[in-house]
């Protein structure tokens, strides 16, 4: 979730709007006793916004629906961000959905007016320079930012990467409102960080690599925006020279790894084997049985490879994984006051 | 592949300046004595006074929906320092949760 502080119902005070991971809006209202239980933000037909992807709580699985895609725009979105902003000028705030499974952008028209929102049916993509935005590496969050200084609204975006050190990680962008002053227009996207490459290696991280979440503000008071970026990191100690004897149980070590790998794999198979034709609930239960009856197996698996990547780091430094928030000190200001050489 | 186009000329240095990224290298902050997001799922900060001080705190949200507040410590013109970060309330006098799925 990415919480976005705007008055959101315009009774004048602000509220707390979120995209979560069910695939929906969320409000929380905020009142002189304080922030209102979170409420879905609902369509009006009276039903939650999604996307596509959604979790069902009737169902208590993962669902999918296409009832709301715009003509052409047919896909399997998960919209985990939200923004409330006023993209068409007409006074009222409508909803910003970002897809976590691409790198697409929607929004829901509000047809109702402050404080009675109405929202559209239909999911329309948000375009820059003509194309869909599409968010490389998917979107994790979304923020409005004036990083231009014109006065307007810019569209900031996060992105996800590979969530584990996985190919590239996540970047951020901006895509600057080029529009009239009323209704929002995105131009082409300034790239304000490069997406990680993930490979760092040393003894700390050295940046923001992945689910990167971030927001702007004057941080250190010198009159530019600096940015704060919410994301995991991804770092690898440096190798320690082994002898050969090291080198060969690492080896052994990794083969063993695999070996558990290889032995989970099989069990999961003869569980899923034993199934047969059943479907549904039954389907369900009897997995539930034969998985549970496979305990014992499983839980050698895990011991096994638990004891060979314990020993396993005493000799190669494991890959890190840890989340922090970082801050980028934007030099702007600095340079501008800079004197000249 | 996805390609980006990039602006490649900007009309005038201020525009350029206040376009063009010009980053410190980053520095993980900390609430107190941590680092601010440590072991939190995908911590997502968001930049807002939120005890009504004066001051910009930072209000962290995670996956599982939970809020936190890392005070401001000082000044705005100072090199930002956090106090450590305590659960945001809801009216109830309850965490403040986005209850997720």
């Amino acid at each position: 979730m990415s919480p976005q502080f705007v008055d959101f119902d315009a009774d004048g005070k602000l509220d707390i709007v979120a995209g979560i991971f069910d695939g929906s809006p969320h409000l929380s209202r905020g009142s002189k006793q304080g922030w209102q239980k979170p409420e879905q933000i609902l369509g009006r037909d009276g039903k939650r916004i999604v996307v596509n992807n959604f979790w069902n709580f009737d169902t208590k699985k993962w669902d999918s629906t296409h009832a709301y895609d715009a003509p052409g725009h047919e896909g399997e979105a998960h919209a985990t961000s939200t923004l409330a902003f006023d993209m068409d000028g007409d006074g009222d705030l409508d909803l910003l959905l970002g897809d976590h499974k691409s790198g697409r952008v929607f929004w829901r028209r509000n047809d109702g007016s402050p404080g009675k929102p109405a929202f559209d049916l239909v999911n329309q993509p948000v375009t820059a320079a003509g194309a869909p935005i599409d968010v490389p590496g998917t979107v994790a969050t979304m923020r409005l930012v004036d990083w231009n200084g014109d006065g307007k609204q810019d569209l900031a975006c996060g992105s996800m990467g590979g969530p584990f050190g996985d190919g590239d990680g996540g970047g951020v962008w901006v895509w600057p409102n080029v529009g009239d002053g009323k209704a929002a227009a995105w131009g082409a996207p300034i790239e304000l960080l490069a997406r990680s490459k993930q490979d760092h290696v040393g003894d700390a991280p050295a940046r923001p690599d992945a689910g990167l979440y971030m927001d702007f503000g004057d941080v250190d008071g010198d009159g530019d925006l600096d940015m704060l970026v919410g994301a995991y990191s991804h770092w690898q100690e440096a190798p320690k020279p082994l002898d050969a004897a090291q080198q060969a149980r690492v080896a052994a070590l990794q083969a063993a790894q695999k070996d558990c790998d290889a032995r989970f794999q099989q069990v999961l198979k003869e569980v899923n084997a034993g199934l047969g034709d059943a479907v549904g609930e039954a389907r369900d239960t009897l997995y539930t049985e034969r998985y549970q009856a496979r305990q014992a197996d499983f839980e050698a698996i895990r011991k096994d490879r638990s004891a060979a990547v314990k020993e396993l780091a005493t000799l190669v430094p494991p890959r890190q994984r840890q989340s922090f928030v970082w801050l980028y000190e934007n030099l702007a200001a600095k340079k501008a006051a800079a004197p000249a050489k | 592949m996805r390609v980006l186009v990039l602006p490649v000329v900007f009309c005038a240095a201020a525009t350029a300046a206040a376009q063009s990224p010009q980053f410190a290298p980053p520095v993980r902050l900390k609430a107190g004595e941590t680092f601010l997001g440590e072991k939190r799922l995908y911590p997502s900060p968001v930049l807002h006074d939120l005890d009504g001080d004066g001051r910009v705190d930072v209000v962290v949200g995670d996956l599982p929906g939970v809020l936190t507040m890392a005070p401001r410590g000082n000044a705005a013109a100072d090199a930002p320092v956090y106090g450590a970060e305590t659960k945001v309330l809801a009216a109830d006098g309850k965490p403040l949760d986005f209850d997720n799925w």
